[in-house]
């Protein structure tokens, strides 16, 4: 019974995001206008660096990584913090709120929708594209289903950290300003931009313990069997840090939803 | 416009729009604090990318990190004017599906005009400051000498490389007069901009002559800025740039124009 609404939640969201169909192909070609940049960008980098594996990176590997990255990086767009600011100038966020469910499990579950399309039409096709162009590049084996089990962490420290945010813009009124400084910081600090094996040992050490590689970096070194995820060790390491990520910032979600929702203040509606 | 008006009076007009807005502005003050704090930071991590990038390889195709500092500081700069006189651009879709667009059109001054001048973005402001200390960083670390030729050559050329951005921008814009659901376009040619800050040495053939040519991304940043870099090898079209841009944005302009004219006739 109480799967029902989930699985009815999760069909809306399909079927919503399949109706944007324009928007999907829109973003394939602006990522594909971005790849392009990426790979002379790296391409003149490992040109003048004049050896092939720069800190355990081949040309391929780097290429590979951001490629999966950009990928990821749509499949887990959300916008959350926009609908969020949007429905509470509307007065819309009332309905939802009063709906026999908590708001934030009703907002995971209606995203999830999008995010198995997205998985579906996006990021399936970029990676078997990605697998023919490398030849074999990419390990085929168990790592895929570990990847899978990374990825759906992902998500969920993804959700949280959009919904702390989106929650924070209650306060602040600042939609704009808030969400650019949440998705620089992600895009900079979770290797979605520049691998985090580039940077500088001493940063990567504080890096590495921070929520954000979770969502990028974590996924994709198991999905190439790097960073000792192919050991049982490394790959419990990995999985803890996420699942550590997970419970802290979902607690800290929750409790600083309901301490904010007795503030929403709604003009109207 | 049969009426040519003076300069002096489009001046006075903008200034009392602009007074408005920054007045509505000011009421959200938070916002605009976090929203500036937010463009340096989008800044800074282009910056960070930049030194993470270079502790691994010190030079990329013979630019080495003040080239390339330089050549950032000099597109963020280039790109202001867009940013804090252009952004109502990005309105203007909603506008005209709306019909509201329709109001721009009774005023005795030009659409273009008042419709641009109806929006100041004060974030640009932040990425001004950012893209002056880079430039000013690079230009001491390189050594380029400091006399009256450099700067007014730096500031000409910063000034017309800028109109290839906004040239780019009103002609992604101006799109939605003919199809609807022209977000898109905007959204993937602002995407463009992240370009602007590498040689355009590095692309191939091909690539660097659409990005020279057909979407002049290479003009943000990379021609003119050789004038200053490599003085003694200055490519021609570097020195066309100021010329190029006049007339890229010109086009931009009588495109933006005809969309108008178009619109004019559907009428509401």
């Amino acid at each position: 019974m109480t799967l029902r609404k989930y699985i009815a939640l999760v069909r809306a969201g399909i079927m919503e995001s399949l109706h944007f169909r324009l928007g999907t192909a829109v973003t394939l070609f602006a990522n594909l206008i971005y790849l392009v940049l990426v790979y002379f960008l790296w391409k003149a980098v490992y040109d003048s660096s004049g050896v092939d594996v720069v800190n355990g990176m081949t040309f391929t590997d780097t290429m590979i990584y951001l490629i999966l990255a950009t990928a990821l990086f749509n499949f887990l767009e959300m916008f959350i913090v926009w609908d969020m600011s949007r429905s509470i100038q509307s007065g819309g966020i009332i309905l939802d709120l009063l709906k026999p469910m908590q708001y934030r499990s009703y907002k995971f579950w209606s995203y999830s929708g999008s995010h198995v399309s997205q998985f579906v039409l996006a990021f399936i096709p970029t990676f078997i594209v990605v697998m023919i162009v490398t030849k074999g590049a990419i390990p085929i084996g168990l790592n895929l289903v570990r990847f899978m089990v990374s990825v759906i962490l992902a998500l969920v420290i993804n959700f949280s950290i959009e919904m702390l945010v989106a929650t924070l813009c209650l306060y602040t009124e600042s939609t704009w300003g808030i969400n650019i400084v949440k998705e620089t910081i992600v895009l900079v600090l979770s290797g979605a931009s520049i691998p985090l094996a580039f940077f500088p040992e001493s940063i990567r050490n504080i890096i590495s313990w921070l929520p954000f590689r979770a969502i990028y970096d974590i996924p994709l070194q198991v999905l190439l069997n790097k960073g000792g995820s192919d050991t049982l060790e490394g790959l419990a390491k990995m999985w803890g840090m996420q699942l550590g990520w997970c419970v802290i910032l979902g607690l800290a979600g929750v409790l600083f939803w309901n301490h904010a929702v007795k503030k929403i203040t709604v003009n109207g509606g | 416009m049969s009426k040519k008006r003076g300069l002096k009076f489009y001046l006075s007009i903008y200034r009392k729009i602009l007074t408005q807005d920054l007045k509505s502005k000011m009421s959200y003050r938070a916002d605009f604090v976090i929203s500036t704090f937010g463009m340096i930071m989008t800044n800074l991590a282009g910056f960070v990318t930049f030194i993470v990038l270079f502790h691994n390889f010190p030079t990329i195709n013979g630019w080495d990190i003040n080239h390339m500092l330089f050549l950032y500081g000099f597109s963020l700069l280039a790109l202001t004017p867009v940013q804090c006189f252009f952004d109502n651009n990005w309105n203007l879709r909603a506008m005209v599906y709306s019909g509201d667009f329709i109001k721009y059109c009774f005023r005795p001054v030009n659409v273009f005009f008042y419709f641009m001048s109806e929006v100041f973005d004060v974030k640009g402001l932040g990425q001004l400051a950012f893209g002056l200390g880079t430039l000013i960083y690079a230009w001491n670390k390189i050594g380029i000498p400091v006399t009256f030729i450099t700067i007014a050559q730096a500031v000409l050329f910063l000034l017309t490389a800028s109109l290839f951005m906004i040239a780019i921008m009103n002609v992604a814009a101006a799109t939605c007069f003919w199809i609807q659901g022209s977000g898109y376009v905007m959204v993937i040619m602002f995407r463009f901009k992240d370009f602007a800050k590498y040689p355009a040495s590095i692309f191939n053939e091909i690539f660097k002559a659409i990005f020279t040519f057909i979407i002049p991304i290479a003009f943000v940043a990379y021609y003119p800025s050789l004038v200053l870099l490599q003085p003694d090898n200055v490519p021609l079209l570097s020195w066309l740039s100021p010329l190029i841009g006049l007339v890229f944005f010109f086009l931009s302009y009588a495109f933006w124009m005809l969309g108008v004219r178009k619109y004019d006739f559907t009428g509401s």
